[in-house]
């Protein structure tokens, strides 16, 4: 079992805030997805459950013992490609493999860090160097090496973010289908999106953030069964109805800073 | 189909040769040949020179025929126009006219003979020169490395030695050659440790900076897949200093060079340094332009050598 709480979790850059005062628990096998504008501290947030770094003051706990730093329990895929440019995508995947499964043959790692590689629909990029593949291609790779080491928990900073639409829809199902696949020890899995459709379509349940400083402005229950069909999705009152309210609840802030903006420049016609 | 495919490459022939009838290379070469060929009263055919020339112009056909690219014919064209205008203009200002100072500009085709004659022996000191070389810049990677990554990797340990290495790393490695044949038993020793300073610092330096650039985000994705420390090292940072490292290795290696000179020119009985040296002492300028000639040619081949190796070496880098 997999539970991450936040406890009053606040970090800042120096003088500045980015998080203040997050409380949230991710049940044990939980499909969490966070929303929220650029720059209100969703990679930030993720890092300190990567344990990356230390909150300023506050606690996170994985299973009720505090993260104190980064460990193979937690898989990890960075917004910004992260793969290792002088080795090639195949042995970035084995390195991963070696960490988690380091009985194994170095055939059958190869053949494992092949088959992800496959899984994401990356068939022949094995010996390429990340170097030689597309934006696209890199961060399926990255996400690939994710999935290969299989950890109770996954953490994801906008994965999907560069890809195209169908592509997205595949590496969405299969996320799904990694996450189901085995309902007693279902991972537990933090999502970093833009996207609101994606967020209803994949989590339990959805935390939008809000802007300066970055805090919880709401959790909203996804009560939608699953398997979830795309087609049938857009015509379901109850996804309507929720994806209206997430969006009303993120426009919140940026409709605030617009309206400070109008202010400012009503003034300035004023004068 | 076949057909298109041949006159494409008539075409492609005759495009070829075009550009090589009218490329300064081959201008250069007919002017140099004529210049050759024109006898000067007293002297006979130099046929060390014509040699070299036919060299030339072969190495140089068979690279065109080799390298595809226009960037790579243009370049090489380029070289041998400037070997060939250097020849010449030696030719004519020493042989054909007598424009320069006879003794300290000798002739290009006694110089020529004299280098062939003088090879066995340059290479002997060659050799000696080699061994200070490579000892001096082997032990200076072998330590500059390792140590540069510790530093580089380890905060405090940064900063325990920053300020040393501020103060110490800009002294010229030069004013250590006088101390250092002082202090240690013999030439041959001083002259490793001198080279060994003098590659050492930009090379520890860079080791630094390269563990310092690497990119944070690859550290980060290192971090989280729990890497054991050695395979930190070795699989992270070490081919993410890497560039970095070849650069210092690079600039280390221009020092090692210019100390080993140094350091022949002061104290050798031996070695390529020493040859340059022991002649100009007796005003043989033949025997000097021979050896800086040598020396240049030494050079060349370490440099290509070693931008191969690090071409090689930083491959994914493209
Ligand atoms: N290394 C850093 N040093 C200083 N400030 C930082 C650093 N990293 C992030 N910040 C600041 O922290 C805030 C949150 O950044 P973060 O990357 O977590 O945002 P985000 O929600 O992930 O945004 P996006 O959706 O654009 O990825 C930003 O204001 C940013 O300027
Ligand atoms: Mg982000």
């Amino acid at each position: 079992m997999h539970e991450i709480a936040l406890h009053n979790v606040t970090f800042s850059y120096g003088s500045q805030i980015v998080l203040e005062e997050i409380n949230f628990t991710a049940y044990a096998g939980e499909f969490v997805c966070l929303l929220g504008p650029s720059g209100c501290g969703k990679s930030t947030l993720l890092r300190l459950l990567a344990g990356l770094g230390q909150p300023t003051s506050g606690r996170l706990t994985l299973d009720g013992s505090p993260i104190t730093g980064p460990g193979l329990d937690r898989g990890v895929v960075f917004q910004d490609y992260s793969l290792f440019p002088w080795m090639t995508t195949g042995q970035n995947v084995i390195l991963a493999l070696n960490q988690a499964f380091p009985g194994k043959s170095k055939a059958e790692q190869a053949e494992t860090a092949q088959a992800y590689l496959e899984m994401v629909g990356l068939s022949d990029v094995f010996d390429k160097l990340p170097g030689a593949l597309s934006g696209g291609m890199r961060q399926r790779a990255a996400i690939a090496r994710a999935f290969a080491i299989n950890s109770p928990v996954l953490l994801m900073d906008e994965p999907f973010g560069a890809l195209d639409a169908i592509t997205r829809a595949r590496l969405q199902d299969l996320l799904l289908q990694l996450w189901q696949h085995n309902s007693r020890e279902r991972k537990t899995v933090f999502f970093v999106t833009h996207d609101v459709e994606e967020a209803i379509l994949l989590a339990n349940r959805v935390v939008v953030m809000g802007l300066n400083p970055g805090s919880v402005r709401g959790v909203f229950e996804v009560d939608i069964p699953r398997p979830r069909q795309r087609q049938d999705l857009y015509s379901d009152p109850a996804f309507t109805r929720l994806r209206d309210q997430l969006i009303r609840e993120l426009n919140a802030d940026v409709l605030q800073e617009l309206d400070g903006g109008r202010t400012v420049q009503s003034a300035g016609e004023a004068i | 189909m076949e057909a298109v495919l041949s006159a494409g490459a008539r075409v492609e022939r005759a495009s070829i040769a075009r550009r090589l009838i009218l490329s300064p290379a081959s201008v250069v070469f007919v002017l140099l040949l004529a210049e050759l060929f024109w006898p000067v009263p007293g002297e006979a055919y130099p046929a060390y020179l014509l040699a070299l020339t036919a060299a030339v112009e072969l190495v140089y056909l068979v690279r065109l025929s080799l390298v595809r690219r226009d960037k790579g014919v243009a370049a090489a064209g380029d070289v041998a126009a400037i070997i060939f205008g250097i020849l010449l203009a030696w030719h004519l200002c020493t042989t054909r006219f007598v424009l320069v100072d006879k003794m300290l500009f000798p002739k290009p085709e006694p110089v020529l003979r004299l280098f062939v004659s003088e090879l066995p022996d340059m290479l002997k000191g060659l050799v000696n020169s080699l061994i200070l070389l490579v000892s001096g810049y082997l032990i200076a990677l072998g330590t500059a490395i390792p140590l540069g990554l510790l530093v580089g990797w380890r905060v405090r340990v940064f900063k325990a030695v920053h300020p040393f290495t501020k103060v110490l790393g800009p002294i010229p490695p030069i004013v250590y050659i006088p101390y250092a044949i002082a202090l240690l038993p013999s030439f041959r020793a001083a002259s490793i440790f001198v080279i060994f300073i003098g590659a050492f610092w930009p090379v520890f330096i860079n080791t630094v900076n390269g563990v310092f650039n690497i990119h944070k985000g690859l550290l980060d994705s290192a971090r989280v897949l729990s890497l054991s420390e050695r395979t930190l090292l070795f699989r992270v940072i070490l081919p993410g200093a890497m560039p970095s490292i070849c650069t210092g290795a690079t600039l280390g290696l221009v020092f090692a060079l210019v100390l080993l000179t140094a350091a022949e020119l002061i104290g050798a009985n031996s070695g390529i340094g020493w040859y340059v040296k022991n002649f100009a002492d007796f005003a043989d300028y033949q025997r000097v332009v021979v050896g800086i000639i040598f020396i240049s040619i030494v050079v060349t081949v370490i440099t290509w050598g070693t931008e191969r190796l690090e071409r090689r070496l930083l491959r994914w880098r493209n």
